[in-house]
């Protein structure tokens, strides 16, 4: 398992956190993420023979926010 | 103009928008996979898919119809705890003004936050914690029936946006389970319209609208912010409120024949649904005097009255005449009095 810490910087409320975590259960592979309004980040723990960084990406991108890895 | 209408015209303007983009994803998934359905349904029946914008429309209607209405009425029951636990915690008018300033602090705080002003403001917002959202987020995408959508709108009770937690602390700060209910009913039905539009037009217009929006909103907010500080500072009896100092400017000497001033030096004041009238009072200076409070049908907050240089604080009748005497005041006095949510002011002048 991979763990990977992502900027986020255009979360703009406090619930757009949970607005990124429902990638979770669109992406297989991907087994917890936990985003924070107040730290502007997101920190994902994926299978990394099934995710890459760019699916994470454009995951993210899709719900309307830009994310870039630490 | 009543706190109520204050809540709904906040909720209308503000409210709305600022709640839709935390709540309207919620909204969108939960009518989305309705809509879905519906479509392999009649695919499956007519073996095409032919759904009309307007049927589609018709049949958003009623789910977002349900979601708001559980979401009226969660709020409103939220108000009444809010209101019920600021009248144990027994609010008297310093800790209420103090309140106030608080929460224009907090409105500021969260304004400046929505302008992006500094990373700092982002913590004038609470985050709901991570199993909550986690909860809501896996309800909304559940199978959908009729039912989802209202339990949906009474969940959203637990991710309220930075104007409606400011909004709660104001049901709070009324110390009335009756009008902190009222306050957040008058506040969520102000958010509805916004609310139904935006999602029956276009249900994933959520977050685009809130980033285009949000500065309108911030501004609103700012604004509402430092009224509400001013409340505070009127309830405080501070001669600096906006209210104070315009009401010293308007205070002209009074002519020989003053109202409002009987034969024995008493005094009337009328406690109507959108003030005191006069606004200014003359009193004689060095003798006791009795201020007469008349209502007549009053239903505002203008009932609560407050002389916060004096600690009076009296809940007036709705109708009827309240005596309140006044000591002896040395020339030149001027004694502010206000409503309890600092929002109706008036003076009473002390001349030779």
């Amino acid at each position: 398992m991979t763990k990977r810490t992502f900027r986020v910087l255009d979360m703009h409320c406090s619930n757009c956190p949970m607005n990124i975590e429902s990638i979770e259960d669109d992406l297989p592979g991907i087994f917890n993420i936990s985003a924070s309004y107040h730290k502007q980040q997101m920190v994902v723990e994926f299978d990394d023979s099934l995710v890459t960084d760019e699916l994470i990406l454009s995951a993210v991108k899709k719900k309307g926010y830009t994310a870039v890895p630490v | 103009m009543n706190p109520y209408m204050v809540a709904f015209i906040t909720g209308l303007t503000t409210g709305g928008l600022s709640c839709l983009a935390v709540q309207g994803g919620l909204l969108a998934s939960s009518i989305g996979r309705q809509l879905e359905q519906d479509v392999i349904a009649q695919s499956a029946k007519n073996g095409k898919v032919n759904i009309s914008i307007a049927s589609q429309r018709t049949r958003r209607a009623i789910p977002i119809l349900l979601f708001l209405i559980a979401k009226v009425i969660s709020y409103t029951l939220l108000g009444f705890l809010l209101g019920a636990l600021g009248s144990v915690l027994s609010l008297n008018s310093t800790v209420r003004a103090f309140l106030l300033i608080a929460i224009g602090i907090f409105m500021i705080g969260n304004a400046l936050r929505m302008l992006n002003v500094h990373p700092i403001f982002r913590y004038f917002v609470i985050e709901p914690p991570a199993s909550l959202t986690r909860y809501i987020r896996r309800k909304s995408k559940n199978d959908m029936d009729f039912f989802t959508p209202a339990v949906l709108g009474a969940l959203t009770v637990f991710i309220p946006c930075g104007v409606t937690q400011a909004m709660m602390a104001v049901a709070l700060a009324t110390g009335s389970a009756i009008e902190g209910a009222a306050i957040m009913f008058a506040f969520t039905l102000g958010t509805t319209p916004v609310f139904f539009a935006v999602s029956l037009l276009a249900t994933e217009l959520g977050s685009r609208m809130q980033k285009t929006f949000m500065s309108f909103v911030a501004v609103v907010v700012l604004i509402v912010g430092l009224f509400t500080i001013n409340s505070g500072l009127t309830l405080m009896g501070n001669p600096y409120s906006f209210a104070n100092l315009f009401q010293s400017e308007k205070a002209a000497p009074p002519s020989s024949t003053t109202p409002f001033v009987s034969a024995e030096g008493d005094l009337t004041l009328a406690a109507e649904n959108n003030g005191y009238f006069p606004g200014t009072l003359y009193a004689a200076a060095g003798v006791p005097v009795l201020l007469n409070i008349v209502t007549d049908n009053t239903t505002s907050c203008a009932r609560a009255f407050v002389i916060p240089a004096l600690g009076v604080e009296t809940i007036l009748p709705r109708s009827g005449v309240v005596p309140i005497e006044i000591p002896a005041q040395d020339a030149g006095t001027v004694l502010r009095f206000t409503c309890s949510m600092g929002m109706y002011t008036g003076q009473i002048i002390f001349n030779q």
